[in-house]
C-alpha cells in the first residue's frame, strides 16, 4: 500500500464528479515526472521484497485460532522501538559476527487488514552476490522483531488467507459484530479493515460504484462426503439491514461456490513482492515486458490458497479472489447492461494479469499486443502531445481509464507538479501482476518495475529462495537477451490455468519455445575497413512464421527445469529452462562457493517444488486438512483444523527443532528442514 | 589458398580469435545432461543429438564465429566484386534457424580463407577481427572484467610467459580496456575431484608441477605490476599446493577458483587457509579439459563442419599444411558494476602450426 496520506476522504457520489479532474492532474504530473525522469542512466541494480504476514492469536490451551486486529498497537510499539536493529533478534554465527547488525532496522507498514503486517528491509539490496544471503537472515530478522512486538499469544505467519475469515462466529479478537456500515458484509466487520481513513473508503466506494457489493465466488472442492450441489450454508438470506443485502437474493450466491461478498477476503490475502531498479527507462520497460510472462508460472509455483472461509475450494491461489473483491466496475462496464452513463466495457477488473506490453523492443511484434485494449483515447493523445512515445502513452492511457477510488478533498485545490499523488492514485488502485513504476517526483530514484503475483510461502527460507531466484532471472533476461515474448492474451489464459488444483503438477501453460535471438546480434556494422555494403547488410531478414509457431503449451516442470530434465514431450523441441539458464548465468559470474553453495540451494528448492518432488503449501495444506481425524471429508474446515493447521505453520515459521517436529513436512520441504 | 601460403612460416604467435557479443551460455554440464545443448545461445546452438562434448561453450562459439564470418566476409567480398559466384547458398538461413553448421564443403561453397581471415604480425586471425568494432559498451571502468588463461598441455613451458602477455593484450584490445579486473591462470594437470572433499585436496596435493607453475606465476606478477591485472588468481590449487605456492611466490594470488561438483563440499581445511590468507575462494564450471586434442583440426579442417583453413591431404584441397598444436585458450567476461548484467563474454585460442617435415 502507497502513503497515506490524511484528509477529508469524498464518499462515491462527491468523489464521481471529481474523477477527471484527479485524470487530468495525474496525467499533468506523470508528464512531469516523464520528463524529467525520461533520461535517467546507469542506476544501479537495486532491489527489494515485501513480506506480508497474518497476526494470529493461538495458544496450546485455547481451542480457537484467530486473528488479531491489534495492528495499530503492534506498529505502534514497533515505531516506538528505536532500538530494533539491536533487538535480540540479530542471527549470531558460529564466529561471533551478527551480519545484520549495521544494517538499517527493517520497516513494517501497515496494510488492508487489520490482522496484517508488511514488512520491507531497512535499505534495498544490491546485487552483490554475497548480499543475497542476506535475505533470508533478514526475512528471519523481520519476523523475529514482529513477533517481539505482539503479545505472548500472538504470532506473525505466512499464510497468504486465514482459513476461517468470514466463518460463522468468532474469528477475530476482538471480535465485533457483522454488517456495518462501510462493508455491509454479512461475513465480517468493518473493524477487520484498517481504520484508516483510506481503507473503509476504499471498499465503501468500490462497493457504491459498483452498485452493490463485490462477489467474491470460489468453487468448492467436492470431497467424498460433500453434498452436490453445494450451497454455501453459511450464507444469509433473511438479513435486511442494507439495501446490498439483497444481492444473495438475486443469485450473487450460486451453487457449488463458496460466497464471499468483501474487500477483505481479496485484499486481506499475504503475497510476496519483489521490485526491481532498472538501470534506465529502456531497461525497465524491457523487464516488465520479459517477466510478465513468468507471472503465472510463478504463481503456480507458490500456491499457497486452498482454503476460503471455513472450506476447502477447488483452487489454490488467491489472484482471481483479490481480482473479485475489488472489481469496482459498473453493471454497464461489466457488459451485462447496454451503455449508458459508463464510457467503455472493461474486460478486466482492476486487479488483474497485464493487458499490455510496453516496451519498444524489436521483438516485440504487433500480433502480442491484445487489439481489443481498452484505452481512453484522449489521454493517450495529452501524453503523445507531452512527448510520451506511443506504446509507454498506450499503457498509461489504458491505466487511466479507471477511476480514482479514494479522493482526499483537500488534495483538489493546487496542481501540485512537485508530487505524484495524483497520478499515483490512478497508478497504485491498478493492481496488475506487474506494475512499471515512475521515478518519485524528486527523482531520486530510478525506473521501477514490481512483480506482483507470487504467494507467500510459509518459511522464510522458501520466501527467500523465490525471491534470490527472481532476481537471478532477471540478471539471465538481461544478460542473455532473453525473449519470453507470447501473445498477452495467452498470459491472461496462463493465469486461469495457475488456479487450478496442482496446476504445477498436472497443467500446461503457454511459453516461448526459443528464448535466444533468432540472429546473433551483429558481430560487423561498418567498420572502417569494411567496404560499401556493410557487413550487417549481407544477410536477409530471418523469416518470421506465425506467431503460433513461437510458443507451445509447457509443464511448469519444462519451463522451470527444462525438458532434459523434466522429460519433455513427445516430438516436442528441447527447451532450456529457467534454471539452468540462471546456473550458466551464474557460470559466467564471480562467485564465492559458499554463495554458490547457498544459491544452489535455494534453486534446488525451486527445482523440486517445479517437478512435484517438493509439494506446494496448497498441496500440503490440503493434506493436513484431509489427515485430520475431524476431518468429514465433507470440504469443512472446522475450527479445530485450523487449529491444529495455524500451529504447525506457526512452528514451521519459527524453523529450528520446532519445525522438525511437524509431521508431513517433509512434502513441503524436504531436507530443506531447517 | 595461395596467397596463404607465405604463413606456412608461422610462428608461435598464431592466434586464431572468437568473440561473442553477446555471453554465450555456459558449458560444462555434467555429461548426463543433454541440455548440454544450450550452449551458446542463437545460431550455434548444434541440434543434432549425441553432439554433447564437455566444452561445448567454447567449440561452439568458436564454430558459429567461424560460419557467420565467412558467410558476412563473402558476402561483402560478392558485392566488392559485383560477382555473385562467391555468394554462399542458403548458408545464411541455416545459421538464422538454429542449424549453423550448413557450410557446403562439397558445392564449394565456402569463402577462400583470405577472404574471413587475417595476418597481422605473422599471426592468422580466424577469422579476421574487425578492431574498429572493439570495446564495451560504457567506458571500462564501469566493468569487472575477468579474464581466464588456459594453459593447455601442448604448450611448451617456456612460452607460457609470452602467451599470457600475448593472450592478455588481445582481451585488452577486444574489450579496449587499459586494464583487467581479475586474472586467473588455470595449468593443465589439476583437478578437484575426488569421492569426498578430502580425498579431493589429497589427490590435487600431488597433481601439477609446482616448479613450472611457478615460473608461469611470475610472469603473472609481472603483467600485475604493470597495472594490466588488478588481482590476479589461481585455479584448482588444493590446500597443500596453495600451501606450498603461497611461501614462494612475490605477489599472493587474491583468488583461487575451484570447480567441485558440489560446492558443498569444499574441503574445510583450504576454507580455513583461504580465510586466513584473505584468498577468496571461487565456483567456476569451466572444463578441465578446455579444448580437447583435436579440436582445433576438426572446426579448421577441410571436413564437414570444419572451416577449411587446414588442407586436406586425401583430396589434395588447399590449405595450410602442418599440424595445429593448441598453445592456450583465454576467456573473458565483462560485467556491468553494480548490476550484474554479463554484457560481454568470449575467448581466444591459440595454436601453433607445426610444419611437417
Amino acid at each position: 500500500m502507497g502513503l497515506l496520506a490524511l484528509g477529508t476522504a469524498l464518499d462515491w457520489p462527491d468523489a464521481k464528479t471529481k474523477a477527471g479532474q484527479v485524470r487530468a492532474w495525474g496525467i499533468k504530473q506523470l508528464l512531469e515526472i516523464w520528463n524529467k525522469a525520461k533520461g535517467k542512466e546507469r542506476d544501479a541494480m537495486l532491489w527489494g521484497d515485501e513480506v506480508e504476514y497474518l497476526v494470529v492469536t493461538y495458544s496450546k490451551d485455547d481451542p480457537k485460532v484467530l486473528l488479531s486486529l491489534r495492528q495499530a498497537d503492534i506498529l505502534a510499539a514497533l515505531a516506538s522501538d528505536k532500538k530494533l536493529s539491536t533487538a535480540g533478534c540479530n542471527p549470531v554465527l558460529p564466529d561471533g559476527s551478527q551480519p545484520l547488525a549495521n544494517d538499517p532496522p527493517p520497516v513494517f507498514h501497515p496494510e488492508f487488514g487489520r490482522f496484517m503486517l508488511e514488512t520491507t528491509p531497512g535499505k534495498p539490496w544490491g546485487i552483490e552476490f554475497k548480499e543475497l544471503l542476506n535475505v533470508e537472515p533478514n526475512m528471519k530478522l523481520r519476523r523475529c522483531i514482529a513477533k517481539d512486538h505482539m503479545l505472548p499469544n500472538e504470532f506473525p505467519i505466512t499464510l497468504t488467507t486465514f482459513p476461517r475469515l468470514g466463518s460463522p462466529g468468532v474469528f477475530t479478537e476482538p471480535s465485533y459484530p457483522v454488517s456495518g456500515p462501510k462493508l455491509r458484509s454479512q461475513f465480517v466487520p468493518d473493524e477487520i479493515a484498517n481504520p484508516h481513513i483510506r481503507f473503509p473508503t476504499l471498499a465503501a466506494n468500490i462497493r457504491s460504484r459498483r452498485g452493490r457489493k463485490v462477489q467474491v465466488n470460489v468453487p468448492v472442492f467436492r470431497d467424498e462426503n460433500t453434498p452436490w450441489p453445494w450451497k454455501d450454508p453459511t450464507v444469509n438470506y433473511d438479513l435486511h439491514q442494507w439495501p446490498e443485502d439483497d444481492d444473495v437474493r438475486n443469485g450473487a450466491a450460486p451453487d457449488n461456490f463458496i460466497h464471499m461478498d468483501a474487500m477483505a477476503f481479496g485484499m486481506g490475502s499475504c503475497c510476496l513482492q519483489i521490485t526491481f531498479q532498472a538501470k534506465n527507462l529502456n531497461e525497465g520497460r524491457q523487464m516488465y515486458d520479459q517477466l510478465s510472462p513468468l507471472g503465472p508460472i510463478l504463481l503456480a509455483l507458490t500456491a499457497a490458497t486452498p482454503i476460503y472461509k471455513g472450506f476447502l475450494a477447488d483452487t489454490d491461489v488467491r489472484w482471481n479472489q483479490i481480482s473479485k473483491a475489488v472489481d469496482d466496475r459498473t453493471p454497464e462496464e461489466l457488459g451485462e447492461k447496454p451503455l449508458k452513463t459508463s464510457r467503455w466495457r472493461i474486460p478486466k477488473s482492476r486487479y488483474a494479469s497485464n493487458s499490455t506490453y510496453i516496451s519498444e523492443d524489436s521483438r516485440l511484434r504487433p500480433e502480442y499486443l491484445d487489439p481489443n485494449l481498452v484505452i481512453d483515447p484522449e489521454i493517450k493523445q495529452q501524453l503523445l502531445d507531452g512527448g510520451m512515445d506511443d506504446r509507454l502513452a498506450t499503457h498509461f492511457a489504458h491505466l487511466f481509464i479507471r477511476d480514482p477510488i479514494v479522493i482526499f478533498n483537500e488534495d483538489l485545490e493546487v496542481l501540485d507538479l512537485s508530487k505524484t499523488d495524483h497520478f499515483e492514485n490512478i497508478q497504485s488502485t491498478n493492481w496488475q501482476h506487474m506494475r512499471f513504476k515512475p521515478p518519485p517526483a524528486d527523482n531520486s530514484i530510478g525506473w521501477r518495475v514490481e512483480f506482483r503475483p507470487m504467494e507467500i510461502q510459509i518459511t522464510d527460507f522458501e520466501n527467500a529462495a523465490f525471491s534470490v531466484f527472481m532476481v537471478l532471472i532477471t540478471r539471465a533476461i538481461l544478460s542473455f537477451d532473453l525473449n519470453f515474448y507470447i501473445p498477452i492474451t495467452r498470459v491472461d489464459e496462463n493465469m486461469e490455468t495457475a488456479h487450478k488444483r496442482d496446476a504445477v503438477l498436472n497443467d500446461k501453460f503457454w511459453f516461448r519455445r526459443n528464448l535466444f535471438p533468432a540472429q546473433r546480434a551483429a558481430r560487423g556494422g561498418s567498420g572502417a575497413s569494411s567496404p560499401a555494403g556493410s557487413r550487417t547488410n549481407s544477410r536477409p531478414p530471418s523469416p518470421i512464421g506465425p506467431v503460433e509457431d513461437e510458443y507451445r503449451l509447457m509443464s511448469v516442470n519444462e519451463i522451470i527445469n527444462g525438458t532434459a530434465y523434466a522429460g519433455g514431450s513427445e516430438g516436442e523441441d528441447e527447451f532450456p529452462g529457467l534454471i539452468p539458464l540462471v546456473e550458466s548465468y551464474l557460470d559466467s559470474v564471480n562467485v564465492d562457493v559458499t554463495t554458490r553453495c547457498q544459491l544452489a540451494t535455494y534453486l534446488d528448492l525451486i527445482r523440486k517444488r517445479a517437478s512435484g518432488e517438493l509439494w506446494t503449501a496448497a498441496r500440503w495444506i490440503r493434506k493436513v486438512v484431509a489427515e485430520h481425524p475431524e476431518y468429514k471429508k465433507d470440504s469443512v474446515v472446522s475450527e479445530e483444523i485450523t487449529k491444529d493447521l495455524v500451529g504447525k505453520v506457526i512452528s514451521i515459521g519459527e524453523g529450528g527443532e520446532a519445525a522438525k517436529g511437524v509431521k508431513g513436512l517433509e512434502d513441503l520441504l524436504g531436507w530443506f528442514v531447517r | 589458398m595461395d596467397s596463404l601460403d607465405h604463413l606456412k612460416t608461422w610462428t608461435a604467435a598464431s592466434a586464431f580469435g572468437s568473440s561473442g557479443q553477446r555471453a554465450p551460455l555456459s558449458a560444462c554440464r555434467s555429461a548426463s545432461q543433454e541440455n548440454g545443448n544450450i550452449v551458446s545461445g542463437g545460431p550455434s546452438i548444434i541440434r543434432k543429438p549425441g553432439a554433447y562434448r564437455s566444452n561445448l561453450e567454447l567449440t561452439n562459439s568458436l564454430r558459429s564465429n567461424f560460419v557467420a564470418a565467412q558467410e558476412d566476409y563473402a558476402a561483402i567480398a560478392a558485392a566488392d566484386h559485383n560477382n555473385n559466384n562467391h555468394q554462399t547458398n542458403g548458408a545464411a538461413n541455416g545459421a538464422a534457424n538454429g542449424n549453423g553448421l550448413h557450410v557446403d564443403t562439397e558445392r564449394g561453397g565456402r569463402p577462400p580463407a583470405e577472404v574471413w581471415t587475417a595476418t597481422e604480425d605473422g599471426a592468422l586471425f580466424v577469422p579476421r577481427i574487425d578492431w574498429s568494432q572493439a570495446g564495451l559498451q560504457e567506458e571500462p571502468a564501469q566493468y569487472d572484467i575477468t579474464v581466464k588463461l588456459f594453459f593447455l598441455e601442448t604448450e611448451a613451458v617456456a612460452k607460457r610467459a609470452q602467451h599470457a602477455k600475448e593472450a592478455l593484450d588481445l582481451v585488452l584490445r577486444e574489450l579496449d580496456a587499459p586494464a583487467v579486473d581479475l586474472l586467473i591462470v588455470s595449468f593443465p594437470g589439476m583437478s578437484f575431484e575426488g569421492d569426498c572433499e578430502w580425498e579431493a585436496d589429497r589427490k590435487n596435493a600431488t597433481q601439477g608441477n609446482d616448479e613450472e607453475e611457478l615460473a608461469a606465476w611470475a610472469a603473472i606478477e609481472q603483467l600485475h605490476l604493470a597495472g594490466l591485472a588488478k588481482k590476479i588468481g589461481l585455479a584448482e590449487f588444493g590446500t597443500e599446493k596453495l600451501d606450498r605456492f603461497l611461501k614462494k611466490v612475490q605477489v599472493r594470488p587474491a583468488v583461487n577458483q575451484i570447480n567441485i561438483k558440489n560446492c558443498c563440499n569444499v574441503p574445510p581445511p583450504l576454507l580455513k587457509l583461504a580465510k586466513e590468507q584473505s584468498i577468496e575462494l571461487l565456483a567456476h564450471s569451466d572444463c578441465l579439459d578446455i579444448l580437447p586434442k583435436g579440436t582445433l583440426r576438426e572446426l579448421l579442417g577441410p571436413g564437414l563442419g570444419g572451416a577449411g583453413i587446414l588442407a586436406d591431404p586425401e583430396k589434395g584441397t588447399g590449405g595450410l599444411q602442418g599440424d595445429l598444436a593448441p598453445q592456450w585458450v583465454v576467456k573473458y567476461t565483462a560485467v556491468v558494476r553494480d548490476r550484474g548484467v554479463i554484457e560481454n563474454k568470449g575467448y581466444f585460442a591459440g595454436a601453433e602450426l607445426v610444419e611437417e617435415a
